[in-house]
């Protein structure tokens, strides 16, 4: 306990970094899959196409190498492609840029699944409705399909965001200074390995159980109208 | 003579290669009730559709209170409307009941009634609860305003869509099999909202299977046979002495 209490800067900046990490990424993959959702179901083909792709590509690979992907490769690509083209100069990705911004969306395609399936989950009479009352599309995706479709996608949502959360755990392999990156250093340079590790595993639990009570409380506010099974 | 509140000339719809409609015209005066009644597939609830753009008619004009739907084509030739506004304006005043009832299972009854009032017609708040109050009143739903559509009956959740559509003050009403999906315990009391709107002078169109509806009721019945109008005219008339075998085998078969 000591131990901990001793380090508890270093724990307390890395469970920072993580919450952030994870909060900016869900922001990204949230975006991605509500473009990802509406292109898919877009009368659209070329849009459909494109979503499928991103969706069967991004699902397909493992995160971790995606991340190692773009924080390596995608640097470089940015630079040469600076230099042939000559508009701009060096740029340099920050880890938590590459970090944030892969996991995001990575995880868009898997919300992209979700957010589908709940609008297909709204009677096509409700929309039609809507329609029927001279309603425009703003007001029948903000009143009609966007209540609903919260209450669909909460249950696939939950599942994808607490994966997410702990995904955030792999940027410790391109230097980012997260939750794992810490308690992991701490623990070999004083030799106690499994303290840290069980500080970590703590610290996760209680963020999981946060994001648990907060989207308990969401799903309370979203399922009025619906009959309980 | 005045303007028809409703007029439809040569309508014609189809899905893929399968003609649905083949040029099916009507016209609607302030106060008329028309029953529009055929076998399933006759093409009838198409019509209907068609008439506030749920579907996209392949040709055909449709006319409410002499005000043209202005029509299109994009570059593949299909039909759309020419201004997305001007349909939405026509659509608020052409309300629809629909078989499944539809209302929007998230909000309230108060909620589903105030909705177009509120957002679409933009009448303001206390005006607008006022007349829904009265509206639920007129369906007999004053004590469930608060309700949420999963908790009513059938019965209930149809006179909670004729106050919705009611609440566009529309020139005409479009009920689209309204008591098809309920049960039969509970088709009277829709009946009889629809027979109050009929006898205040409501103009309506009613695709219904309910035969002692559109005999007392409309004022001229239409019987679409495989998406044209076999017989039209005035139920008296038409359904003490049908015109085609079609009509009288369609007859024989719901009674």
């Amino acid at each position: 306990m000591d131990l901990i209490f001793e380090y508890r800067a270093q724990l307390l900046s890395g469970t920072l970094l993580t919450v952030q990490l994870a909060l900016a990424s869900l922001v990204i993959s949230v975006i991605f899959g509500l473009l990802g959702a509406w292109a898919k179901l877009s009368a659209n083909r070329i849009a459909r196409r494109f979503a499928n792709a991103y969706t069967t590509l991004v699902r397909g690979v493992p995160d971790l190498v995606l991340i190692m992907l773009v924080f390596y490769g995608g640097q470089v690509t940015l630079n040469n492609l600076g230099e042939a083209l000559g508009l701009w100069g060096y740029i340099e990705i920050s880890q938590f840029a590459a970090g944030a911004g892969t996991i995001g969306v990575i995880f868009g395609a898997y919300f992209t699944e979700t957010f589908r399936g709940a609008i297909m989950a709204i009677p096509r009479g409700q929309i039609e409705a809507g329609i029927s009352c001279g309603m425009p599309r703003g007001l029948i995706f903000r009143h009609i399909i966007w209540p609903q479709m919260v209450r669909f996608a909460l249950p696939g949502f939950t599942n994808t965001w607490l994966v997410q959360l702990k995904t955030t755990a792999l940027v410790s392999v391109i230097g980012l200074q997260d939750l794992v990156y810490n308690a992991f250093t701490a623990g070999r340079s004083t030799g106690q390995l499994f303290t840290f590790m069980a500080a970590a595993f703590v610290i996760y639990l209680t963020l999981t159980a946060i994001s648990d009570i907060a989207l308990r409380a969401l799903d309370r506010r979203y399922s009025v109208g619906g009959v309980r099974a | 003579m005045t303007e028809a509140a409703l007029k439809v000339v040569d309508l014609h719809k189809s899905f893929g290669a399968h003609e649905v409609i083949k040029g099916v015209s009507l016209e609607a005066q302030k106060g008329d009730v028309i029953a529009i009644l055929g076998a399933s597939g006759s093409g009838k609830s198409t019509f209907l559709r068609c008439i506030n753009l749920l579907e996209t008619p392949n040709s055909g004009d449709v006319y409410l209170a002499g005000e043209k739907m202005q029509m299109t084509r994009n570059r593949h030739g299909d039909v759309i409307p020419a201004d997305i506004a001007q349909v939405e304006r026509m659509r608020a005043r052409a309300a629809m009941v629909f078989q499944g009832f539809n209302l929007w299972s998230h909000m309230t009854v108060m909620e589903n009634v105030l909705e177009g009032p509120l957002y679409v017609r933009k009448i303001p708040k206390a005006q607008a609860r006022e007349q829904a109050m009265a509206l639920l009143a007129k369906v007999g739903l004053s004590d469930r305003a608060d309700y949420y559509p999963a908790h009513l009956s059938g019965g209930q959740q149809q006179r909670v869509a004729i106050a919705r559509a009611l609440a566009m003050d529309p020139d005409v009403m479009l009920f689209d099999e309204p008591t098809s999906a309920l049960d039969p315990e509970l088709v009277g009391e829709v009946l009889a909202v629809m027979r109050d709107l009929a006898a205040e002078g409501r103009t309506m169109l009613v695709v219904t299977h309910e035969m002692a509806f559109a005999r007392d009721v409309s004022t001229k019945t239409v019987f679409l046979h495989q998406g044209e109008v076999c017989e039209a005219g005035p139920p008296e008339q038409l359904f003490a002495n049908p015109q085609t075998d079609q009509f009288r085998a369609f007859l024989a078969r719901m009674n």
